[in-house]
């Protein structure tokens, strides 16, 4: 979307977004209210998010879920892609909406929890209370979204086309015609911003697993780097769509299974950029200062719309938990280490006794 | 005398944009965001009485506006008036869509040669900056580097106009996009870096600007080297090692 630094009030009234005084954005939710309040109150609309995949591309699915259906839930028009899955499948498995959050941090909310030192700043409000959503929504991942919900929600599920008309744009005509696609939505729902409308909405694009092997076509089986180079095209054209339309793009990519050089254009293409290094499989799975955690979350890049600074967190790391009902993204905290001494064990054998006789002295 | 608003811009005070600066580079490297420069010396340009057409590959005609507007000048009311006219392929980015690579090129520069015919004759005394932001998104296009290098020499050929100047920003995402970087750096009068700090991300400094200026009377070059923190409005420079006078003072 362009950006001015006065939004119009019809653009004002669009259900499920909130206007950014500070910079004229106005911004969604994603879903996850501690990545909304990561991004700095949410995903910038006519933006372009950037998600580089976990390697089992479990978690990376679910930040993708609680996109569409946020989406679902505030009536926004909803197009999805995917080559590796059904998309229907993945409509199928939408968490539903809740009015409360299903597992609030017990850390922050109860009250047996107080800070027994430096009990006079007890009173004094804290920068980790629960604040109320201004946008978005809380759910739960042990529910499934009504059928009737979905279907009453603009969703358009996109297939893959099989052309006699080749086009000479890509060296894989998939990305043309996804391309062309989005195009055409956003033309028949007039989302475009010249677009003169009474009540407008957002269309949220969701492409799952793009640039993965099964993405790749099959009439030309050796052109993968060509390929992989249509990915950095693809992305800046869906960049330059975002951003003349009422839109906004979450694409997820398998990256372990594409070069860095491809990664690093699609990374300066896209507006916000989160890779997921999930723990799974890994060394540090085993690790247990990180046993609360399920993996990394690193904001790689949060880029500077109508502004000189970005609002990056800076250098604080963060992990993310799926827990039975939700996702979360927390700071990274390091337990106390209190039980070190449990864990050093006395060697029974070597040359010093290190279990004295008793009547050893 | 130096005027009000450089004495309140250290950025433009560091930079010092001269006449003699015909060919100006400006490199963004890795996750480094170099918008920056390109916003400020707009705003020098349009405080000198200066015209700009300007070809919008990365950013949105509204992110210039609202930036702009921080540094105290109206993009819109300069295209209304005529001091400024853009090109902007992003509003249909598929009709750009080619596989003859060469006639994108060719489309793309002749665009920009009418525009800019059309700033000087309109403003037969004052100077007309091409700003083009960002040149490496050609290679996004799968443009070759070979009509890379033919746009980039046509471009630089407008400087044959005594009073035509070109600035061009482009980011160095690997070592591949170094083609082309290497190719601007040699032609440019003055070469400006945006880099991230190499030791991470610093709550204090948010990068580094070099800054190198090649005149055609000297054999040297001269280099200076500046942290920068960017705020919301403002970008505040300082020497390396400084950044904690910076703030408390």
């Amino acid at each position: 979307m362009e950006e001015n630094s006065k939004l119009p009030k019809s653009v004002l009234n669009i259900p499920g977004t909130k206007p950014n005084v500070q910079n004229g954005q106005l911004l969604l939710s994603s879903g996850i209210p501690s990545l909304d309040e990561l991004t700095g109150g949410g995903f910038p609309v006519g933006s372009v998010v950037f998600i580089e995949e976990d390697k089992q591309c479990t978690y990376a699915k679910i930040l993708l879920k609680y996109f569409i259906a946020e989406g679902v839930v505030c009536g926004h028009s909803t197009f999805i892609a995917s080559q590796d899955m059904s998309t229907n499948s993945i409509m199928q498995e939408l968490p539903d909406v809740l009015s409360f959050d299903p597992e609030p941090d017990l850390n922050k909310s109860s009250n047996d929890m107080e800070m027994k030192i430096a009990f006079r700043y007890q009173k004094l409000p804290t920068s980790d209370k629960p604040k109320e959503l201004d946008i978005g929504h809380f759910y739960d991942l042990t529910r499934v979204m009504p059928r009737s919900t979905i279907e009453r929600s603009d969703i358009t599920n996109w297939s893959k086309q099989s052309s006699t008309n080749v086009p000479n744009t890509f060296s894989n005509p998939d990305y043309h015609y996804l391309l062309e696609d989005i195009k055409n939505k956003i033309q028949s729902g007039h989302f475009n911003v010249t677009d003169k409308v009474q009540q407008r909405s957002i269309l949220r694009v969701g492409l799952h697993a793009l640039g993965s092997p099964m993405w790749f076509d099959r009439s030309f089986t050796g052109l993968t780097i060509n390929q992989h180079r249509d990915l950095n095209m693809f992305m800046f054209c869906l960049r330059a769509l975002m951003r003349s339309a009422f839109a906004i793009a979450i694409v997820t990519v398998p990256s372990h299974l594409i070069s860095k050089h491809i990664i690093d254009r699609c990374i300066y293409s896209s507006d916000i950029a989160i890779k997921l290094q999930s723990f799974a499989g890994t060394e540090l799975e085993n690790n247990s200062v990180l046993a609360d955690y399920h993996g990394y979350f690193q904001l790689t890049k949060l880029a500077a719309i109508n502004s000189f600074a970005s609002k990056h967190p800076g250098s604080v790391e963060y992990v993310y938990k799926l827990r039975r009902k939700k996702f979360s993204i927390e700071k990274l905290h390091l337990p106390p280490g209190f039980d070190d001494s449990q864990n050093k064990k006395t060697p029974s054998t070597g040359c010093g006794s290190s279990t004295k006789h008793l009547l050893e002295f | 005398m130096e005027c009000k608003w450089q004495e309140s811009n250290p950025l433009l005070t560091a930079i010092n944009l001269q006449p003699s600066d015909r060919i100006v580079s400006t490199f963004e490297q890795g996750l480094s965001d170099a918008n920056f420069i390109t916003t400020n010396l707009m705003k020098k340009i349009f405080s000198e009485d200066g015209k700009i057409c300007l070809l919008i590959l990365h950013n949105t005609i509204g992110h210039y506006h609202n930036v702009l507007k921080c540094l105290g000048h109206d993009l819109m009311q300069k295209l209304k008036d005529g001091h400024a006219t853009t090109i902007e392929p992003l509003k249909n980015i598929t009709d750009f869509l080619t596989s003859d690579k060469e006639t994108l090129v060719k489309h793309l520069f002749l665009a920009i040669r009418d525009k800019m015919n059309k700033l000087l004759v309109s403003h037969p005394n004052g100077r007309v900056y091409l700003i083009i932001d960002d040149l490496s998104h050609l290679l996004d296009l799968d443009v070759d580097v070979k009509y890379m290098t033919s746009f980039i020499n046509y471009c630089i050929n407008l400087v044959q106009n005594d009073r035509v100047h070109v600035i061009v920003s482009y980011h160095i995402a690997n070592a591949n996009d170094k083609v082309i970087s290497n190719c601007l750096r040699y032609v440019s009068n003055l070469v400006i870096d945006i880099s991230p700090l190499k030791t991470g991300i610093s709550h204090d400094v948010t990068g580094i600007i070099s800054i190198e200026r090649r005149h055609s009377t000297d054999v040297a070059l001269r280099k200076s080297v500046l942290h920068y923190k960017a705020y919301d409005r403002e970008i505040k420079t300082f020497a390396p090692g400084e950044a904690i006078y910076h703030l408390y003072k």
